[in-house]
């Protein structure tokens, strides 16, 4: 790199310092600063505020071409941006989904006019999104959506249900997998759909989960009417946008482990926690951390935080090599890191419940729970973690199937 | 850190692949492991030729210059092709350790000679309690002239019979700490008192010996490092090997994972072939994820040995402990997915299986490790 563009990059690292610093909450990260937490209406302000104050100033909305409302600039740019936001710390971006989900489909499979409408609005976090897939009976078959769609004119009258549904509740657009064809095929009989939350025939509620939060919710359609405009791709062609939705969703696991690894994280700080806890704790007069068992099993918690973060750059490596031939097998990778995140996390919980005792069975709200009860919440909530984004058996035929190249069972009995 | 190769380096792992192929098929894997020292001369030579044996030495010792992370590259491919020649006891156990602490006479009559495939070295390090750790070093060098009195029984001395020399950790003098008073020596093979018996291990590819040393003479000029102060190589030596004993293992792992899925593949019952199953496919899944996860950190530990860095030992037992129970745990699926013929002596998953036992077992396995990566962290918190 020459000298010129390094001061450059300088000089934008310190404007971005420099910005940060004016800008963030007052107090942000100190002790006495609490941010807002959990899935409230002030987190989503916050973030919303956070987002629009940071896609004027250009350091987000990248990725996307100007005519769509992206801020263009060179990767090594985005790179430091990046760097100093991770440094700091942000309120971060107020629907994800929006931004992971809904506009990678959009640029995909939308038309021109949605293209130009919603994906400027997703960029700044002005609007939130929300995805409307899996239904009581169509999970891991999502195929088999019951959701019905009926033409009248130049509208489509929506009837069903959907579940399961995250960022429900501040949701202002989503992304609905109608069936439209009672006749066709499977995989050629669905339709997808934009539609806005304000419609008149949509209603949502909470779906209380195990952790006793409702993190996810249910969406009802009762003769919802979506105007023919808003259809995403073409008619019956909608499994395949959904699939567009799911590839991206699924690269969330690969590209959470790539954000770890920004700056240089020491060795094995993932367990650090897990350490003062057990150091904390006494059983029978002993501190935790001196017995050997438990010793054993927060070290191999170490090692596989590791190697959960460091698979990130070790399969961008590979994806460089591979180039754009490889590219679509390379997507299907992101199972087997979102696969062992869940089982490294599940492994991580029942170390805590074993750390805690009698302790966790302590709920957050219980005045005797120990750290307020987040790590009995992580208990109850990594048992999630295996199931949402595809479950862990469904991310096994993934790779089973997409990177190992054995057969399918349907298709073999076909034949 | 870059986990990738660059053109070099994938061209050394090309050469290797194919080179192993061609000249180390399995049926010369079989015909070593029944052969009492368990090399052919004629490949021994061959892989010289081609610099291996060299590969890291500098260019002044008939080396090729080329880095740890090279080194890995060619230890994986080795590791992968199960080759049947004593190289990880020559270049980890014997040569490095002599490139980095023996004095400039030693490192200019040996070094050449390992590099041009004319000598073969081991160390003989373990005793009777089998592990690794200081107090286990009983044998004793006592000092007479010029030279050294050296006694003792070492027990797991890999390629022991097709030594020329070993490398022996003794004790020199009396000392409450024992990691104060052990000295390592050179000695030569064909010395009076040196006496090599096999052991029958379940690896029969890497063979392992017990080696008997009574009064044999080595003159003090043979000390490799300082008096007393064999200890600190020996972790040094166990540091590098661990994390090269990583790269063999990921290519152990990627023949298991290769070989199992190929079959699964081919092999019908119930008039499908057994990979559309999703109880065999699902294990498989597993496999493919654990090899993935074990790959970087073996990078890593490589990369971090390369560079000398303060925190490697840290990153080298988290990779041997993970790497060990992943080899292990492919194997065992290996054997269970390949059904009855998994478990004949006729098919090479076994093979795979028991190096797996080896390699895990070599230098502290994962519980040993798994102690350490707690003091490390621990030390990290203070």
């Amino acid at each position: 790199m020459t000298d010129d563009k390094t001061a450059k990059l300088e000089a934008l690292r310190k404007e971005v310092r420099a910005w940060l610093l004016a800008n963030l909450p007052k107090g942000w990260g100190t002790p006495e600063y609490k941010a807002p937490g959990g899935f409230t209406q002030e987190r989503h302000d916050l973030a919303k505020w956070w987002t629009k104050k940071c896609y004027d100033a250009g350091y987000t909305g990248f990725g996307y071409p100007k005519e769509y409302g992206g801020i263009e600039r060179p990767r090594e740019e985005i790179m430091v941006i990046r760097e100093e936001m991770l440094r700091t710390g942000t309120p971060g971006y107020p629907s994800s989904l929006g931004l992971l989900l809904a506009a990678p489909t959009l640029m995909a499979h939308g038309q021109e006019w949605q293209k130009k409408r919603f994906i400027p609005k997703i960029l700044s976090g002005e609007e939130s999104w929300c995805e409307g897939f899996s239904e009581p009976n169509a999970g891991s078959d999502l195929a088999n959506v019951q959701t019905y769609g009926v033409r009248d004119g130049k509208e489509w009258v929506i009837k069903g249900q959907k579940c399961w549904t995250s960022m429900w509740k501040f949701a202002d657009y989503g992304i609905l997998v109608v069936k439209t064809d009672l006749k066709a095929p499977r995989h050629r009989n669905l339709t997808v759909f934009i539609f806005d939350v304000k419609i008149k025939g949509f209603e949502r509620r909470p779906l209380r989960q195990m952790t006793d939060e409702s993190e996810f919710g249910e969406m009802f359609f009762d003769d919802m009417r979506i105007p023919q405009e808003n259809m995403m791709g073409e008619e019956g062609r909608g499994w395949y946008v959904a699939m567009t939705t799911l590839a991206a969703e699924r690269s969330m696991g690969g590209e959470q482990a790539v954000g770890g690894q920004q700056a240089e994280v020491r060795l094995g700080s993932g367990a650090d926690n897990l350490i003062e806890l057990a150091r904390s704790r006494k059983r029978f007069g002993k501190s935790l951390w001196e017995d050997p068992v438990y010793r054993q099993r927060i070290a191999q918690a170490a090692i596989e935080e590791d190697a959960y973060r460091i698979w990130g750059p070790a399969f961008r490596a590979k994806a460089r090599k591979a180039g754009a031939s490889l590219a679509a097998t390379l997507s299907f990778e992101a199972s087997t890191s979102k696969n062992y995140w869940a089982e490294t996390r599940q492994r991580r919980a029942m170390l805590i419940e074993d750390i805690l005792g009698a302790y966790s069975q302590l709920m957050r709200g219980s005045r005797h729970a120990i750290d307020e009860g987040d790590w009995v919440f992580e208990v109850l909530r990594s048992r999630g973690a295996s199931i949402e984004m595809g479950t862990t058996e469904v991310n096994r035929n993934i790779i089973a199937e997409r990177i190992l190249g054995l057969p399918r069972e349907d298709a073999v009995k076909k034949a | 850190m870059d986990f990738g190769l660059n053109e070099e380096q994938d061209m050394l792992k090309t050469m290797a692949r194919d080179f192993l192929a061609k000249e180390c098929p399995k049926a010369h894997v079989r015909k070593m492991m029944d052969d009492a020292v368990g090399y052919s001369p004629e490949l021994w030579k061959k892989m010289a030729e081609l610099g291996w044996q060299g590969l890291v030495f500098p260019e002044e010792y008939g080396g090729s210059a080329m880095n740890f992370r090279d080194l890995a590259i060619l230890s994986e491919e080795m590791g992968r092709a199960l080759v049947a020649a004593p190289f990880f006891s020559t270049v980890m156990l014997f040569g490095l350790p002599i490139l980095h602490y023996a004095s400039d006479a030693i490192k200019k009559e040996f070094l050449p000679k390992i590099a041009k495939g004319e000598m073969i070295g081991t160390l003989a390090l373990l005793e009777a309690d089998g592990d690794f750790w200081a107090e286990g070093v009983r044998a004793k060098a006592l000092k007479r002239g010029n030279s050294y009195l050296l006694s003792g029984t070492k027990m797991f001395v890999t390629d022991a019979k097709a030594a020329d020399y070993f490398l022996v950790a003794a004790r020199t003098r009396v000392s409450p700490n024992p990691e104060e008073n052990i000295t390592l020596f050179l000695v030569n093979a064909k010395e009076w008192g040196v006496y090599v018996s096999s052991l029958k291990t379940m690896d029969m590819v890497r063979k392992q010996y017990e080696v008997q040393f009574s009064n044999v003479n080595v003159p003090a000029t043979h000390i490799v490092g300082e008096l007393h102060g064999g200890w600190q190589i020996i972790q040094d030596i166990a540091l590098q090997a661990n994390a090269m004993l990583c790269a063999e293992m990921i290519g152990g792992c990627d023949w298991v994972l290769e070989t199992t899925v190929n079959y699964a593949k081919e092999r019908f019952a119930f008039g499908v072939p057994i990979g559309s199953f999703q109880g065999l496919k699902h294990r498989m899944a597993d496999m493919y994820m654990e090899l993935e996860h074990a790959r970087p950190l073996m990078i890593r530990a490589v990369e971090y040995v390369r560079e000398n860095r303060s925190d490697a030992e840290l990153a080298v037992s988290m990779a041997k402990a993970y790497c060990a129970d992943v080899y292990e745990s492919l194997t065992n699926n290996g054997v269970q997915l390949h059904g009855g013929i998994g478990f004949t002596w006729d098919h090479d998953m076994h093979l795979y299986f028991k190096r797996a036992r080896w390699s895990a077992n070599t230098f502290g396995n994962p519980v040993y490790h798994r102690d350490i990566v707690a003091q490390k962290l621990e030390q990290q918190l203070l």
